[in-house]
């Protein structure tokens, strides 16, 4: 019985050729009839090959690291040569095989740093645009919570005041104009969600009142002192201004009957006592007081500024002086300012009823000439104002 | 070069390699380096890392071209810039934990670096398991072997070396020594695999 060891003797002896020529007839016929011994051969083959073509590898990379360490003899012997000049040296080593290294002059220190940045760079900018994100997002929800914090200002302004460190930082916030509508408890069917108050602006069914009353309606009434309704539609609206013009579009309308005011067309001189009537309530409500500038919230030139006590629901109310003239429509009033309240001057009303006069679309506008009220007292001026003011209640 | 080295085109390059021209194996290696090695720096790699895909790829194409079963549809710089690159992508992916990140272009060309490496993956473990085998025979196998196979020296010498009283002895010596080999490498390569 032959060992395996003898096998591979015959085996390397069958490879290299070394056997007679009966002996080698003999082992194929063997080979061929044993697959045993056919697998053994192919196993001798595959280790020996192995065996061979692992020492190639190791001659071969043993050739390459020689020729690599001749390439870097080379340019060490080469480069004090080139070092003539710049350009030079940098031609000659792209000649001799050596990339310029840019990284020869670092410090450690940046070296680390690259290093460090390399590895983590994908994970600094993301970390960087969740910052930002992080940023926009907290301003954005700060503004949004402002807004839907806003009506509950009114409540809080007296508080503020005293409280003299938030003060000075939501100053900005505390100057805002805050106008003058707010929803009406209702007592009744549909009363409506905001409300404010209108005049009567000819005899034939239009009314004046603030934009923002009617801001986003989808339908209007108006209501007298006598509970009485109409239904109204906008005719034309100034937002700058803060105006609205109504026509009331109903069949049982028979109209206003001779307005007993004048709209006065030129400004009033400051310290003019002026008076409002509005709906602040379910009930109409005087208030008085006196022109105290020529100018609004913020300089604004379109409206006068009096000093007059409003609440919400005055928006859109007449601003009459002493004599029974009209020269303002009330708007909003400044919340951390005592008594200060805006109103629209009648001369931008009457600019803007002119030229809506010469576009000539709808009915004419007949303004009332006459001024019944002047030279009576005001009582007496109210009892016959008092026909001509109107709720408007806005649905949304 | 201008170097007093005589320059080869590629297909002069290939014949002489076959020949196992030394000198064109050397004009080869020190032609190309430039391009690796500048190309792994460029991509957050040393210069001793740029050498060692280098050494690997020169190796990949040496022993295709040994083999003769090289196929080449481009130029060899192609050739080793492909398989070069794909040595450092596969290098990279192993050391940074976001994967190999490389701003290069990769070549469009079709130049069968990703099949020729898939096998010299395979012969390389093969190797290796090889090298391991040798590792764990133990004296004097080890030595044997290796001078009968990977130094290529006779078995004379080798008899003298080890100081057999004679060459059969030397030579029953390495069968057996051979028969060991066989166990230690086939049990590791199935384990591999």
């Amino acid at each position: 019985m032959k060992t395996e060891a003898d096998y591979y003797a015959l085996f390397e002896a069958y490879r290299a050729g070394k056997l007679a020529e009966e002996e080698r007839t003999a082992l194929e016929h063997r080979l061929a009839a044993d697959p045993e011994l056919a697998r053994r051969l192919r196993e001798f083959e595959d280790l020996t090959g192995t065996l061979t073509a692992y020492g190639r590898r190791l001659a071969l990379r043993r050739r390459l690291q020689t020729i690599h360490a001749a390439m870097e003899a080379d340019q060490a012997a080469h480069l004090p040569l080139a070092k003539v000049a710049e350009e030079d040296e940098r031609r000659e080593q792209f000649a001799t095989g050596r990339a310029p290294r840019p990284l020869l002059r670092i410090s450690r220190t940046e070296q680390k740093l690259r290093a460090f940045w390399q590895g983590h760079r994908a994970t600094m900018m993301v970390a960087a645009a969740v910052a930002v994100l992080a940023v926009f997002a907290t301003l954005l929800g700060m503004e949004m919570y402002r807004t839907a914090q806003k009506p509950s200002l009114y409540g809080y302004t007296v508080l503020r005041r005293e409280v003299e460190r938030i003060k000075r930082t939501q100053r900005t916030m505390n100057r805002t104009l805050n106008q003058i509508d707010v929803t009406q408890p209702g007592e009744r069917i549909n009363p409506g969600k905001f409300s404010g108050t209108g005049f009567a602006l000819t005899a034939d069914g239009y009314l004046v009142t603030s934009y923002h009353v009617i801001q986003g309606a989808d339908s209007l009434l108006i209501e007298n002192r006598a509970r009485q309704r109409f239904r109204a539609e906008p005719v034309f609206t100034d937002v700058a201004h803060d105006l609205a013009i109504l026509q009331i579009k109903d069949k049982d309308f028979i109209g206003f009957g001779r307005l007993p005011y004048a709209f006065k067309r030129g400004e009033s001189d400051l310290g003019e006592k002026v008076y409002t009537l509005g709906y602040p309530r379910e009930d109409l409500v005087f208030n008085d007081g006196s022109l105290s500038a020529h100018s609004g919230f913020e300089g604004d030139t379109g409206f006068y500024q009096v000093s007059i006590p409003v609440n919400p629901g005055n928006s859109g109310g007449p601003l009459l002086d002493d004599r029974g003239n009209l020269i303002g429509v009330v708007s909003g009033r400044q919340m951390d300012v005592q008594s200060a309240a805006f109103a629209t001057k009648s001369s931008y009303l009457m600019r803007l009823v002119d030229s809506l006069s010469a576009a000539g679309s709808g009915r004419p506008y007949n303004l009332p000439r006459g001024n019944q009220l002047s030279g009576t007292s005001r009582p007496q001026q109210i009892r016959k104002l008092q026909d001509y003011v109107f709720v408007v209640k806005v649905y949304e | 070069m201008g170097k007093g080295l005589a320059s080869y085109t590629d297909e002069e390059f290939v014949a002489a390699i076959r020949r196992d021209d030394d000198r064109a194996l050397a004009q080869l290696y020190r032609l190309h380096f430039p391009m690796i090695s500048h190309y792994v720096l460029q991509n957050s790699g040393t210069e001793d890392e740029a050498k060692d895909v280098y050494q690997e790829g020169v190796m990949v194409f040496y022993e295709k071209v040994r083999d003769g079963s090289l196929e080449l549809s481009c130029q060899i710089k192609t050739y080793l810039y492909a398989v070069c690159r794909r040595l450092w992508l596969k290098r990279l992916t192993e050391k940074t934990r976001f994967g190999g990140h490389l701003d290069d272009y990769e070549p469009y060309l079709e130049t069968g670096a990703e099949a020729d490496l898939e096998l010299a993956e395979e012969r390389d473990r093969q190797l290796g398991t090889m090298s391991q085998a040798l590792d764990l025979i133990g004296e004097p196998c080890r030595s044997l072997l290796e001078g009968f196979y990977l130094l290529d020296k006779s078995m004379q010498q080798l008899t003298a070396e080890f100081g057999y009283t004679n060459a059969d002895n030397a030579k029953n010596q390495k069968y057996k020594c051979l028969v060991r080999l066989k166990k230690l490498f086939f049990n590791q390569y199935q384990e591999l695999n």
